[in-house]
């Protein structure tokens, strides 16, 4: 035990490994290591002596080491019991409190030769928490999990789903928003393109982007489909939607929504824009415009398909309450068996806060005997002012109030105030910019990755322009290009010849 | 620290150490796995699970998320927030807060028993609460009568009613103005911008107008 023990603490952590040492000494280093663990009699005879190897490894330094180690042992338990999830790999179990504290310690450069491995512990240890019905225990673990092996979460993977799930169903919303939150634009690179022939990775080295080791080879992720993107975004939106975050989850389902389609629509995007029509009443008070990449056809399909949905918008716009209960009543099995009842139930909440916002487009002022009048129908009169002063102090309505002197009068309430809330007016605009500016970065660090990858970087356009001028350079002082190939210099094309 | 412990002390000791609230939210929030792991059959554990519980709920409360408060409540353990004092407190406070019932939430929090390692904590969002409705009141209202503010900020209201000098000083003390004869306060707006604010979103929009101009000059 204490030869393999030696064996498998050979390799040191990237950080911690001898100053210059070379990527390709490393490199060659785990593949070594790989080869070792991956010897046809060495599953047995680690898993034999997990517990001892686990007790001396140390899982930041030895990750690799521990990651073989850890598999083989919860392999040759699962085999033994006939069981995938044995008691051993369950929360409180020995693999468990193990593969806890390797997924919270692992080395992210040596994981990166073990991406299988890696996930199909990360699954392992999401099916055990859902298996006693303890999702949150994996939520954190597979959020910083994410976070370790791609910091910017650009790369779309399989571990994303899982974790947008466990949230949803642990009710732990809050901790999906540091992956959520980020511009995820990639897929797992697909290996064996012509242009990647001149720009291999070496996977220990320092990347930029991490599209470069979580590619498709490397298994971080399992097979992706359609259906896995579209899942992520909708679960995405519901979170979303949990937090109150209605402008977000508005994007992710009109993403959702605008997934390019060939015939028909597929069920989940029509759930998107079922969702999508109340998300939009809930967060601007209207049905705003669908995303003008949906092609008219998918659109006609989609109003065809969510005609309650419509009326209820319909009814809410025209600021009808009644009308709205009504709608709502009536289609009652239809939220129900679309799972959208408590989106419809907090419209009929929101109606309220937008009938007084409407209030501001005709009025300047008005007293609240009359705002009270005009917002009868869904608010009794008593409350009011209590209402309206909540709706200004949580932002939603830009106005004042002012109580009447010696309680001679009724309240005021002063609408379209403005002014006093240019600074936070300010601030939201700063906000947005300083959004978009994040999203201008990434488009076009993107875009110049994939110029270097293309070989249409300005660097390599000056190369070629250098290189051009060595080559005329050389053919007018006659050397440089062997006899009877001398046209092979002038490739500068000249397109105003049939001017001349 | 130990996947599946969790103890009185560490709760303690992370109330007396956060620096601020978002600080006790994150020190919490990594406990909350460990409490999974607790039984409510042990009446023990169960202590450790409600003051846990409660002292998470309030720091949501201190960082303004009331959403993800909304979500921990039904997280946590249904068969003890059914039965333990101070989870239904807290249920409660979360109604009042929701429904933004001021004088329900300080009556919640001033009247009802919450036990001993939760007083500072409870203590601390009557405190912050005060001044958050003291900001929201003074940009909601432009004119308004003292038994009203007293209501929001949880003060005697028939006090204020009567003009009492004591309770007009809360509010003369943060810049609002007392006409006695109209007999209304005059809030003073306490959203103020600071210079820094300024110069960082100069700085952002500058930088931002930078990279569009050298990438149209491409």
């Amino acid at each position: 035990m204490a030869e393999i023990l030696t064996r498998l603490t050979s390799l040191p952590a990237r950080s911690q490994s001898p100053h210059g040492v070379h990527n390709e000494k490393y490199d060659s280093q785990i593949r070594d290591l790989i080869s070792y663990l991956k010897q046809p009699a060495k599953p047995s005879e680690i898993g034999n002596a997990s517990q001892y190897l686990l007790d001396n490894l140390v899982p930041s330094e030895h990750s690799l080491s521990y990651l073989y180690v850890l598999n083989y042992r919860i392999q040759s338990i699962q085999n033994s019991t006939k069981n995938i999830l044995p008691d051993d790999i369950l929360p409180g179990g020995y693999s468990w409190e193990r593969a806890v504290l390797f997924l919270q310690q692992f080395d992210p450069i040596q994981m990166r030769y073990a991406g299988q491995e890696w996930r199909n512990l990360v699954h392992l240890v999401s099916q055990a928490a859902l298996a006693v019905s303890k999702p949150l225990l994996a939520v954190q673990i597979i959020k910083d999990c994410i976070l370790k092996m791609d910091p910017h979460s650009r790369v779309f993977t399989s571990i994303h789903l899982v974790l947008v799930r466990l949230c949803l169903l642990s009710k732990s919303y809050g901790h999906a928003l540091p992956v959520l939150d980020r511009q995820i634009y990639l897929f797992p690179t697909i290996t064996g393109q012509a242009y990647q022939k001149h720009h291999r990775h070496m996977p220990c080295a320092v990347h930029e982007s991490s599209d470069a080791f979580i590619i498709d080879d490397s298994e971080f992720s399992s097979k992706l489909t359609y259906r896995d993107c579209l899942q992520y975004l909708l679960y995405g939106s519901m979170i979303y939607m949990a937090l109150k975050q209605w402008s977000k989850a508005q994007y992710c389902l009109s993403m959702v929504m605008a997934s390019p389609v060939t015939n028909s629509v597929s069920k989940i995007m029509v759930e998107a824009y079922k969702k999508w029509i109340l998300v939009s009443l809930l967060g601007h008070g209207r049905l705003t415009p669908e995303p003008g990449i949906i092609a008219s056809h998918v659109t006609r399909i989609y109003q065809s398909l969510t005609k309650p949905y419509a009326s209820v918008a319909e009814a809410f716009e025209r600021g009808d309450y009644r009308g709205l209960i009504a709608e709502i009543e009536i289609a009652q099995s239809v939220w129900c068996m679309d799972n959208n009842l408590g989106l419809v139930s907090q419209v009929i909440r929101a109606f309220p806060g937008f009938m007084v916002t409407k209030l501001g487009k005709t009025f300047c002022a008005l007293t609240m005997q009359d705002a009270a009048y005009r917002v009868s129908g869904c608010l009794p009169s008593q409350e009011i002012e209590q209402f309206v002063a909540c709706t200004i102090m949580s932002n939603m309505l830009d106005a004042v109030l002012l109580h009447p002197p010696n309680n001679n009068g009724h309240t005021m309430l002063r609408l379209a105030h403005g002014a006093k809330s240019r600074l936070s007016q300010e601030r939201r605009v700063q906000c947005q910019l300083i959004s978009v500016d994040q999203s201008f970065h990434v488009l076009a660090n993107t875009v110049d990755q994939s110029n270097i990858e293309l070989d249409l970087g300005n660097d390599h356009f000056q190369f070629l322009q250098k290189s051009q001028r060595w080559v005329d350079h050389a053919g007018k002082i006659g050397r440089g290009f062997p006899a009877g190939n001398v046209n092979a210099a002038d490739t500068d094309e000249d397109i105003m010849s049939d001017l001349h | 620290m130990n996947q599946t412990s969790l103890s009185l002390e560490q709760i303690s000791t992370a109330l007396t150490e956060a620096a601020k609230p978002s600080d006790l939210y994150d020190t919490l929030a990594k406990y909350e796995s460990p409490a999974l792991f607790l039984s409510t059959a042990s009446d023990k554990e169960s202590e450790v699970l409600s003051v846990f519980y409660s002292t998470f709920f309030f720091s949501h409360l201190l960082t303004d998320q009331i959403y993800e408060a909304r979500a921990m409540t039904q997280r946590m353990p249904q068969d003890l927030a059914q039965k333990d004092p101070s989870l239904q407190n807290c249920l409660t406070l979360l109604r009042a807060v929701w429904q933004q019932n001021h004088e329900q939430i300080y009556r919640i929090l001033r009247d009802l028993p919450w036990p001993d390692p939760l007083q500072s904590v409870v203590k601390s969002y009557d405190t912050y609460f005060q001044e958050k409705t003291l900001k929201e009141v003074s940009r909601a209202y432009e004119a308004i009568k003292p038994a009203a503010a007293a209501g929001y900020m949880g003060l005697d209201q028939t006090a204020a009613e009567k003009g009492d000098p004591a309770v007009l000083q809360r509010f003369t003390a943060c810049g609002w103005t007392w006409d006695e004869q109209a007999g209304l306060l005059y809030p003073k707006l306490m959203e103020e911008a600071s210079q820094q604010d300024d110069a960082k979103l100069y700085h952002d929009v500058s930088q931002i107008l930078a990279m569009l101009g050298k990438g149209g000059s491409r």
